[in-house]
């Protein structure tokens, strides 16, 4: 499939721009026996804690990221502590929580009227989350030591977070055509203000690097997209005439309209399995194009991550996904069934709204759900977080390190408020 | 024999050499000072604490006490010091030299979260955890009830007409409203609500649904499902339904339920942080709480419903055995879920509260005919 997609629709890689000095590759000490502990008797702290334990969970999935990669056999130090993460979603429930207040109430309001007044909430909390990713980057970037020497950022939050949504707007209104230059003018605002002690940082990947790279996954996409859009359209107007006919269609409209049904299946079901590598594929691209974008002084970066290397990442979440999906799914069965047993005499349709109304119903599906939320949880803390992690450093070459010596420690800590934030907002990431 | 003896010989030799611990004679580590990224190789001496050499000069001494492990990787040891520099770190990568950092320094783990610290983060998780849930089944209701009566009209109706379009969508659309039918529906209520002491106003839907059912919204909206009129016999049984439902508008229970249910959904909502993780959990822990608390609602309602049909001269029996023919006998192991009492504990309470009939018939028998005809 791989192989099919990509000799077609993508342009050879741009050569790295820098002059090959004094290269020194980063390497990533894959322990991740050890890392899948860490999830699953984080995941395992985090039911029993009903969910507090996520900030400690956090902070020892980022120290173990953190030292086992090195550059020149150095890894980098986590900082940070669960604590402040507590700490910082404690603040943020304080902005959160009014602000959902004002929402409860104003969405009464809008079904009054019955409008379209939630809309602009939606907005606010897209606003709100840009500035919580920013904030946390922070956070992040704050607690970074390497070398015994911590990496800074400034910058305000609320200036990011109007260029994010303006840049947001031209590239819904473009269908993503414009998306390359919002990720390199967000990633340009972003290195602008961040900085390895007195070592400023700074982002030279261009919009049209990333958009020459990935133009052929945006065209692929959008045909995609149109050619499925044409056959359901096509199986609407046949259905429409195979209904039109009567309770007993020609042998030939049959035979159409069964056509139809299955080509319609047949496409949506490719539009589905496409849609995977096609992300994954992007994913690659993009961070390739944003680790060659980064420099730290005369400090480089390049990465020779190929175009298929997280494709597999992403087609086993879901394969872990959907038999998740399965096994919750004969649950459920299983615990109607069980709730149908403790309800006596009553006529059988009443009987089975009474089952899942049953509090067996409630407790069975309840603490399934919660399992399967921790199991999926933990898939994507393996695949998404430690084996990405794991591809993308051991790929990436550092260029010119020697510069960076006798480099000055400077810059403050951060807050977690942006964390805090972005833990209600659930807000993902490393 | 003898390899018994060149074994425990063996043994005694290893002994032996560990005993006087000749550590290398210059114990090597990496130095940062804290103030700039330079990487610098030193020696240290464990004298009067952790002695720090850059060519044989005395750069840091690091007291015993003071050291601390920092994270690092797997096979190095990164020491910090309380009292230098925050990011000051010596590393140290050759075993006997962090064999010896271990036995001097005693405290070099005691800013590390072990077992103890784990422990006692599930202990504060679930301290917190038992004060939202108490909060939610004592505090809540409390506050519910204080605050209900403080609710203007204004608000309550604005949330009774929010609740209209979403009631409208599950149960149906239709109003029946057959001329002579609605005559004697208007009528009915009327009786009860004057009866019963409501003031303020009133609407009352007859509905169109398969459902059976009667329904009471904040801001005096009550609904009679026409499902539930199919079923019933005589206008009493109707009136009395209508008297229950009266009873929630008088109560203003469902202002009540609204700031119950904002309550308890904020509180949970804050104990699981991020609402989308636990949502389930949320909802089917709220609808527990809430049912057992809405028995007791239900329980008053009843109570109002059987004080105006006497008032009315009427008995509020008939509604009893309206609701057992719709429900059938039911099992009593789900008692503490159910939102109402049993039905047959309802009906009991009914004919022990009942008084002979001195009124007149709440509707003629035209009358009657017409409302069973509503929706037609």
């Amino acid at each position: 499939m791989n192989d099919v997609l990509t000799p077609a629709l993508l342009q050879p890689l741009v050569p790295p721009p820098l002059p090959a000095t004094v290269a020194s590759r980063m390497e990533f000490a894959n322990a991740r026996p050890q890392y899948r502990r860490l999830v699953m008797r984080g995941a395992l702290l985090e039911l029993i804690t009903v969910g507090f334990y996520r900030f400690w969970l956090a902070t020892d999935m980022r120290r173990h990221l953190w030292s086992h990669t090195s550059v020149e056999g150095d890894a980098p130090e986590y900082t940070g502590t669960g604590k402040e993460l507590l700490i910082g979603f404690l603040f943020a429930l304080a902005i959160i929580v009014p602000l959902n207040v004002g929402y409860f109430l104003l969405g009464l309001e809008a079904a009054r009227l019955k409008a379209f007044a939630s809309v602009p909430l939606v907005v606010l909390y897209y606003l709100f989350w840009q500035f919580a990713t920013y904030r946390a980057r922070r956070y992040r970037l704050t607690r970074t030591v390497w070398r015994g020497v911590r990496f800074s950022m400034g910058g305000s939050g609320l200036n990011y977070c109007w260029r994010a949504a303006l840049w947001s707007l031209f590239s819904v209104v473009t269908l993503g055509l414009a998306l390359p230059w919002r990720q390199a003018a967000l990633e340009r605002f972003k290195m602008r203000y961040t900085a390895y002690g007195n070592l400023a940082g700074q982002f030279e990947a261009t919009g049209g690097q990333l958009f020459r790279r990935g133009w052929g996954l945006w065209l692929i996409s959008w045909l995609m997209v149109a050619g499925l859009a044409a056959i359901v359209t096509w199986t609407v107007f046949v259905m429409m005439e195979v209904q039109a006919a009567g309770r007993v269609p020609p042998q030939n409209l049959a035979i159409k309209g069964i056509t139809a049904m299955v080509i319609t299946t047949i496409a949506s079901t490719a539009v589905q399995v496409a849609a995977p590598f096609i992300l994954a594929m992007y994913r690659s691209i993009e961070w390739r194009w944003w680790i060659s974008g980064i420099r730290f002084g005369e400090v480089g970066f390049e990465s020779d991550m190929s175009r298929g290397r997280l494709i597999g990442l992403y087609w086993k979440v879901i394969g872990w996904s959907l038999l998740m999906w399965v096994l919750f799914s004969a649950w459920t069965v299983a615990v109607v069934f069980i709730a149908r047993s403790q309800i006596g005499d009553v006529p059988e349709v009443q009987k089975m709204m009474l089952a899942t109304q049953h509090p067996v119903f409630y407790a069975g599906i309840g603490v399934a759900y919660v399992i399967g939320i921790l199991a999926f949880w933990t898939v994507t803390r393996i695949y998404m977080i430690h084996d990405v992690w794991n591809r993308v450093a051991s790929s990436v070459t550092v260029y010119n390190l020697a510069s960076a010596v006798d480099v000055v420690e400077q810059g403050q800590l951060a807050s977690a408020l942006g964390e805090g934030l972005a833990d209600s907002l659930d807000v993902a990431g490393f | 024999m003898t390899m018994q003896d060149g074994t425990d010989h063996g043994t005694d030799q290893t002994s032996v050499a560990e005993a006087p611990a000749p550590a290398p004679a210059e114990p090597r580590a990496v130095y940062f000072d804290g103030k700039t990224n330079r990487k610098r190789t030193v020696t240290l001496q464990f004298a009067g604490g952790v002695e720090i050499l850059e060519d044989g000069r005395i750069v840091d001494i690091w007291p015993f006490g003071e050291v601390r492990r920092a994270d690092g990787p797997p096979n190095l040891m990164r020491l910090s010091c309380v009292t230098a520099l925050p990011l000051a770190r010596l590393e140290i990568a050759d075993e006997a030299t962090k064999a010896a950092v271990a036995e001097h320094c005693a405290a070099l783990d005691l800013a590390r979260s072990g077992r103890g610290g784990t422990l006692r983060i599930v202990f504060w998780s679930l301290a917190a955890t038992c004060s939202i849930i108490g909060l939610a089944v004592f505090g809540i209701p409390l506050i519910a009830d204080r605050l209900a009566p403080l609710v203007p009209y204004s608000m309550e109706k604005r949330i009774g007409d929010a609740a209209d379009v979403q009631i409208r969508a599950v149960l149906g659309d239709k109003d029946c409203k057959a001329a002579e039918g609605q005559a004697a529906f208007q009528a009915l209520v009327d009786k009860v609500k004057d009866a019963g002491g409501i003031e303020g106003p009133l609407e009352a839907h007859m509905l169109k649904s398969p459902m059976v059912n009667a329904l009471a919204l904040p801001g005096g909206r009550v609904y009679f499902l026409s499902a539930l009129l199919d079923k019933a016999n005589n206008a009493d049984e109707i009136a009395a339904i209508l008297a229950h439902e009266l009873g929630h508008v008088k109560h203003r229970d469902h202002m009540r339920g609204v700031i119950q249910t904002g309550g308890t959904s904020f509180l949970f909502g804050l104990l699981f942080g991020d609402v989308t993780g636990a949502g389930a959990v949320i909802f089917a822990g709220r609808t527990l709480l809430n049912q057992s608390y809405s028995r007791e609602v239900e329980g008053d309602a009843d109570t109002y419903a059987i004080e105006t049909m006497q008032k009315l001269g009427r008995s509020a029996v008939p509604m009893g055995e309206l609701l057992l023919r719709v429900t059938g006998k039911e099992r009593k192991e789900m008692t503490i879920f159910a939102s109402h009492p049993l039905t047959e504990a309802r009906l009991e309470r009914m004919k022990k509260a009942d008084r002979p009939i001195t009124g007149p018939a709440l509707l003629t028998d035209k009358e009657w005919r017409a409302l069973k005809k509503i929706c037609e």
